[in-house]
């Protein structure tokens, strides 16, 4: 091993670590320069705002000083692999549902599935939204094996509370008391029709159907997917769903 | 052909995107940050195109750790390949320092030591990312809260040596060598003095924080009366370089900025008409 990176891994340790006698700087540096502290505080403070960008509701619901406690812990246990800090953060979801008692309830892990999502889909890919005219274009014999594709920045979750109204009062800067979230397991869908994200709940024969096409099914697939779901009448569900999808231009054109 | 870019810059900040948008502003050409635009869509490049057509551009990297001793990136490279195709810059700068070991990014500029032995490692990844983006990289110098125990020159010293065995070119930042030299001791025009003018392509300016009796980088204030003193004393010797201002944090309304720069230009223009006389 070189000493350059004998020397790097020994300072990132210290970062990492907090240890501020990692025993490889000169006494001017350690002592008058600001030293090593300098950079083991900038890295906390760093990927916290960091977590603030892409949690901004969470961090409004838990407020500072528990949302730094939390992003500290998170910090510790999944040091930074991105290029781009924009993508830190993306296990805080699955950190907070592994130990749930590190939210004071139960549906703040729900803002944070929405917080993520809404971000997933801000800079997801870019795609022209399928229009009527695309749809009247399509000959008749070609819809059974037509494979309708969500826009690429569409996600689907499953949430098990109710929290949009917590959200959107939060995410707007309200000052307005919102009521405690009732438990409600449903799907939110989110997705980027041009530069600015929409989102909708979706009843689980439509989340299921979307998902689908997520997964390259045929139109004719996504009935079956209907029918078998036990709706009354299946093949209008299926018109109805298409034609809200177009309406509100969450399928990509080819 | 690489375009040429002259004046005065600012660095490109969502805050002020749809002011860029609007009208047109007193800037002569805009900085990104590389890595804010690695992404699929959405604003971020919706912003990024609409803007490339009114403003000249450079790209300012902060995660390629040219420095580090893990290998460089290929992926990050080839993903800061094709921003360099989109944007068409005038030029790629990053930062002359580490960011993390062990495929981890800690997000933050480390010092390297200024050793012989950095140097040789410098010299092959410099050949290998000039290789990949097609063009010269500029590498700017740091803010540093730390010496090494193990130095075996001084900055300045390992910046010329750096220079005259990559061929890369210098993003010479004025605050940071304000910064450092208070933090470490050393007259500031010193380093100014040893950076051979030919490779500077740019220079940075920004605001610091005082802690005492060290100085941090922070970019979220006005610049100081000592960092435009030594940016007029870095013009007097360097000649008009295009110069921006970068702000992170604290963001005041563009026009503050514009107003920034504007200072920026009458104290390069009677620098140079100081020397004229």
């Amino acid at each position: 091993m070189s000493t350059l990176a004998e020397l790097q891994q020994r300072f990132q340790k210290a970062i990492l670590l907090e240890n501020f006698t990692p025993d490889l700087f000169a006494a001017e540096g350690a002592l008058l320069a600001g030293g090593i502290g300098v950079y083991l505080q900038a890295y906390r403070a760093r990927l916290t705002a960091a977590l603030r960008d892409n949690f901004p509701v969470l961090q409004r619901a838990l407020g500072d000083d528990a949302f730094d406690l939390l992003a500290r812990a998170y910090i510790d246990e999944h040091p930074s692999h991105f290029r781009s800090i924009r993508w830190f953060g993306h296990r805080l979801v699955e950190f907070l549902d592994a130990a749930p008692g590190r939210l004071p309830h139960p549906a703040l892990l729900d803002l944070a599935r929405m917080d993520w999502a809404m971000r997933t889909a801000f800079d997801a890919a870019d795609a022209a939204a399928l229009t009527r005219d695309d749809l009247a274009a399509l000959p008749l014999q070609d819809w059974p094996l037509r494979r309708f594709r969500p826009l690429p920045s569409l996600q689907l979750i499953d949430l098990a509370w109710r929290v949009e109204p917590v959200w959107k009062a939060l995410n707007a800067n309200s000052e307005v008391a919102s009521e405690e979230p009732q438990r409600l397991p449903h799907v939110l869908l989110i997705w980027r029709p041009a530069l600015d994200c929409c989102w909708r709940s979706a009843e689980a024969c439509e989340a299921a159907a979307l998902q689908a096409l997520t997964q390259a099914a045929s139109f004719a697939d996504c009935c079956t997917l209907i029918a078998e779901s036990g709706v009354p009448e299946p093949a209008q569900t299926a018109a109805g769903f298409l034609q809200r999808w177009i309406t509100e231009g969450l399928l990509a054109k080819d | 052909m690489r375009e040429t870019i002259k004046g005065f810059g600012l660095g490109l900040r969502t805050e002020h995107y749809r002011d860029f948008v609007e009208s047109p502003r007193g800037v002569d050409w805009l900085e990104i940050i590389s890595e804010n635009y690695l992404v699929a869509g959405g604003k971020p490049l919706y912003y990024l195109d609409r803007i490339r057509r009114d403003y000249p551009m450079v790209m300012h990297g902060v995660s390629l750790s040219i420095g580090g001793s893990d290998a460089l990136d290929p992926e990050y490279l080839r993903q800061l390949r094709a921003l360099v195709d989109r944007v068409e810059p005038a030029w790629v700068s990053d930062h002359l320092c580490w960011t993390g070991t062990g495929s981890l990014n800690l997000h933050d500029l480390l010092p390297l030591p200024y050793t012989e032995a950095a140097l040789r490692q410098l010299e092959p990844r410099v050949a290998q990312v000039q290789e990949a983006l097609g063009q010269p990289l500029l590498l700017e110098n740091v803010s540093s809260y730390v010496r090494y125990r193990v130095d075996e020159m001084s900055e300045w010293e390992f910046i010329r040596e750096l220079v005259r065995h990559t061929g890369c070119e210098l993003l010479l930042d004025v605050n940071n060598v304000y910064v450092s030299s208070v933090n470490h001791h050393f007259n500031p025009h010193t380093f100014i003095d040893a950076i051979p003018p030919a490779v500077v392509r740019q220079i940075h300016l920004a605001g610091h924080e005082e802690h005492g009796s060290y100085l941090i980088d922070t970019h979220d204030q006005p610049i100081c009366e000592a960092v435009w003193d030594l940016y007029a004393y870095t013009v007097g010797r360097l000649g008009p370089i295009p110069t921006m201002i970068e702000r992170d944090d604290n963001m005041p309304p563009l026009a503050v900025l514009i107003a920034e720069l504007d200072y920026a230009r009458t104290r390069a223009q009677h620098t140079q008409i100081e020397q004229a006389a």
